[in-house]
């Protein structure tokens, strides 16, 4: 079994996949370019293609100052020459692209497409640069320019994004550190990322669900080992796809609802009613395991993750609509998360613009909010079954069409908070204006390292 | 627009044809065609119900699933001219279904969660793959499967289990509303809170 994951080709997959960058570089900025001719766009491939950062270990403490990844969009890769017949071998929603497929994600008033920002509605190729301090990101960012200019494409976007004090979003949580448990690459955390076994054992999902050309869950169980659908070979190997997402987010309009609704709620615990709706206190302590304050939590210690829902089948402690409870219900649909386990994803956000001061209520007409980014293998069956079946409704968790109050939908959000104990009735959240809005961005394809040559070589079949 | 998106088939957001859709509610119709040995093998799985109890018990607990049924078709009825006249060669398997939710997530659910009920009821039908892996499976779902010329739903804004919680709702209100008449504020105030801690135990 673990023959397969042993084999991860660190060498050849893009670095930003495995690694959480975030951790050791404070700065991204992603720079969307746009490719006028096959030439040119192939050639300034090639002139980057060196700098583009693998998954290999780095020697020791050495990091680069700065590491590039590359992605495309599918229009992206059609302009680069890659032929149609190539390109129906990758997935029908990667084909569509993220704006179309808008009406499906629920971007749809102030988060549809007309209202994206410009230069994010046919992105071609998105080049993430993550820096160790502001002097390393500007230099790769000027040469970065001068390649674009020098070939003859253009710049449609740029995007620059950092951490927050306490790698905090900008409503003040904690994010980031739930991740998926992968064999080959991180089983270590296989307790609390991983999928739940009987007798509080877990297991590291396979490597497939998140890398393309490798066996996934559904196949690791097949006698004939065949492997999931991918692109084709070049491309199929080592790749994956990438869903890019500008997420605006109205702190003030948060910070204000939060604090009218808590003035309601179990005499006035804004901190409790805040980590009700996240499902985890402002620091990442799971409310599944610290009800009622959350003591001293290192979200880093092994096994912090390590927390299933099948104790808390009501939600008296981490309530059934709370973000996390939904993001990843883990064991709480039953059937030992038979129902959960192939929709996990690997987040790799970072906030983009200047929090806004702690104690305002007023929103200040900053732009602010989270860059999303994901990582896997399928996107209609991980990201968009995550965000249209979990997050933009509530059927499967008996919660009707509740949507994510966190995130607030075009309706916004509603959610029950069940009372404590058997008799408390429950608190109501209601709908409000969306606390988050889509501000542009698609899915994308990275390929491994060899596939990245053969498209910049123009050889991919 | 995106030029690459020509190259794919429409589904909506719940991964299916637009006409099996009514709302929340989804139809899925599969036809597939059966070996010699499931015209006498198919009739006992639905009939003797030791064989499948394990299936329609899980079945049951699959809330998003409204119900599956399997039929045997061994001869398409006539009703007269000008429709022609069908001789069956091989039985048919005739599949229906209604779920909320997504079509993939409803195929997982089958794959995983009813891993050898789906053998013992497709197990009998040409070119079935197994269950699992679920790749081979959907493709072989899909391919068999036909959209829906008509499909209504009497709720399209509600799912079945929103239905069902809404009549258990339904029950201990108009117990409210019997005893409530008569009670001063103070005692509605409570015997009101006490429903709502009791209503969000129906979970
Ligand atoms: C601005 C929007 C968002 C904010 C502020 C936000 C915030 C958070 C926070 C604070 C956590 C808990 C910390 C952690 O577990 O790392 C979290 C977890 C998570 N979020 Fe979000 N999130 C947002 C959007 C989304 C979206 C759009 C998705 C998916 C479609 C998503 C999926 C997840 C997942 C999968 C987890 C991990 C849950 C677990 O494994 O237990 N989030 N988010």
């Amino acid at each position: 079994m673990t023959a397969t994951a042993t084999a991860l080709d660190l060498g050849d997959i893009q670095g930003d996949i495995l690694r959480a960058y975030g951790n050791a570089y404070g700065r991204t900025s992603y720079v969307f370019v746009t490719i006028r001719d096959p030439t040119g766009g192939r050639d300034w491939l090639r002139a980057i293609a060196d700098r583009v950062m693998n998954a290999a270990p780095w020697p020791g403490a050495e990091k680069p100052s700065c590491a590039w990844n590359v992605a495309f969009s599918a229009p992206g890769l059609a302009a680069l020459g890659v032929p149609e017949r190539v390109l129906r071998t990758f997935s029908d929603e990667f084909l569509e692209g993220m704006e179309l497929r808008a009406k499906v994600l629920g971007d749809t008033g102030s988060s549809s497409p007309e209202q994206w920002d410009g230069g994010l509605r046919h992105p071609h190729v998105l080049v993430t640069l993550n820096g160790l301090g502001e002097r390393e990101l500007e230099a790769a960012l000027t040469e970065l320019r001068t390649e674009v200019v020098r070939h003859g494409l253009e710049i449609a976007h740029e995007e620059h994004a950092h951490t927050l004090d306490g790698a905090r979003e900008h409503f003040g949580f904690a994010d980031g550190f739930a991740q998926p448990a992968i064999e080959g690459a991180s089983d270590d955390r296989a307790e609390g990322g991983g999928v739940p076994l009987r007798a509080g054992r877990w297991r590291a999902l396979a490597p497939g669900e998140f890398i393309l050309g490798y066996p996934d869950e559904d196949t690791r169980v097949d006698p004939q080992g065949r492997l999931p659908s991918a692109p084709a070979s070049p491309l199929g190997r080592n790749g994956t796809y990438m869903v890019w997402r500008k997420l605006r987010q109205d702190v003030a309009l948060f910070r204000r609802t939060v604090a009218a609704a808590a003035a309601r709620y179990a005499g006035g615990d804004e901190r409790l009613l805040r980590a009700k709706v996240v499902g985890r206190w402002e620091d990442g302590a799971p409310l599944v395991s610290h009800p009622i304050d959350p003591g001293t939590f290192d979200a880093t210690a092994p096994g912090a993750n390590a927390f299933l829902y099948g104790d808390d089948e009501d939600g008296r402690r981490c309530p059934l609509g709370a973000h996390v409870r939904r993001s990843n219900p883990r064991d709480a649909l039953g059937f030992e998360g038979r129902l959960s386990f192939r929709h996990r994803i690997i987040r790799r956000g970072m906030p983009y613009g200047e929090p806004l001061a702690e104690g305002v209520l007023e929103d200040d007409g900053a732009d602010r909010g989270l860059v999303f980014v994901c990582f896997n293998a399928s996107i209609s069956r991980q990201f968009e079954g995550i965000q249209v079946q979990w997050l933009n409704d509530g059927n499967v968790f008996g919660l009707g069409h509740d949507t994510d109050w966190l995130l607030g939908g075009q309706n916004g959000g509603s959610m029950v908070v069940p009372g404590a104990t058997g008799d408390d009735p429950p608190f109501y959240l209601a709908p409000q204006g969306p606390f988050v809005t889509t501000r542009g961005g698609d899915y994308l394809f990275v390929p491994g390292l060899t596939a990245l040559g053969a498209i910049a070589d123009g050889v991919t079949g | 627009m995106n030029a690459t998106a020509s190259l794919t088939t429409p589904t909506t957001a719940t991964g299916t044809r637009p006409g099996n859709r009514d709302g929340y509610a989804i139809a899925i119709t599969v036809f597939s065609t059966v070996k010699w040995w499931g015209r006498a093998a198919l009739p006992v799985v639905f009939t003797v119900p030791k064989i499948a109890p394990q299936t329609i018990s899980t079945l049951q607990r699959l809330s998003f699933i409204h119900f599956a049924r399997w039929s045997l078709i061994r001869e398409i009825p006539y009703n007269g001219a000008p429709q022609p006249e069908i001789k069956l060669r091989h039985p048919h398997l005739y599949f229906e279904s209604n779920f909320n939710g997504g079509w993939e997530e409803y195929i997982d659910a089958f794959s995983h969660i009813l891993t050898r009920g789906m053998w013992l009821f497709w197990g009998s039908s040409y070119g079935f793959p197994k269950a699992l892996p679920t790749g081979p499976f959907k493709a072989y779902i899909k391919a068999n499967e036909m959209e829906a010329s008509h499909f209504y739903s009497a709720y399209p804004q509600a799912t079945a289990t929103q239905i069902t919680r809404a009549l258990e709702l339904d029950e201990l209100l108009a117990d409210l509303r019997a005893r409530a008449a008569d009670m001063p504020p103070d005692e509605f105030a409570a015997a009101f809170g006490t429903l709502m801690a009791e209503a969000q135990r129906c979970c």
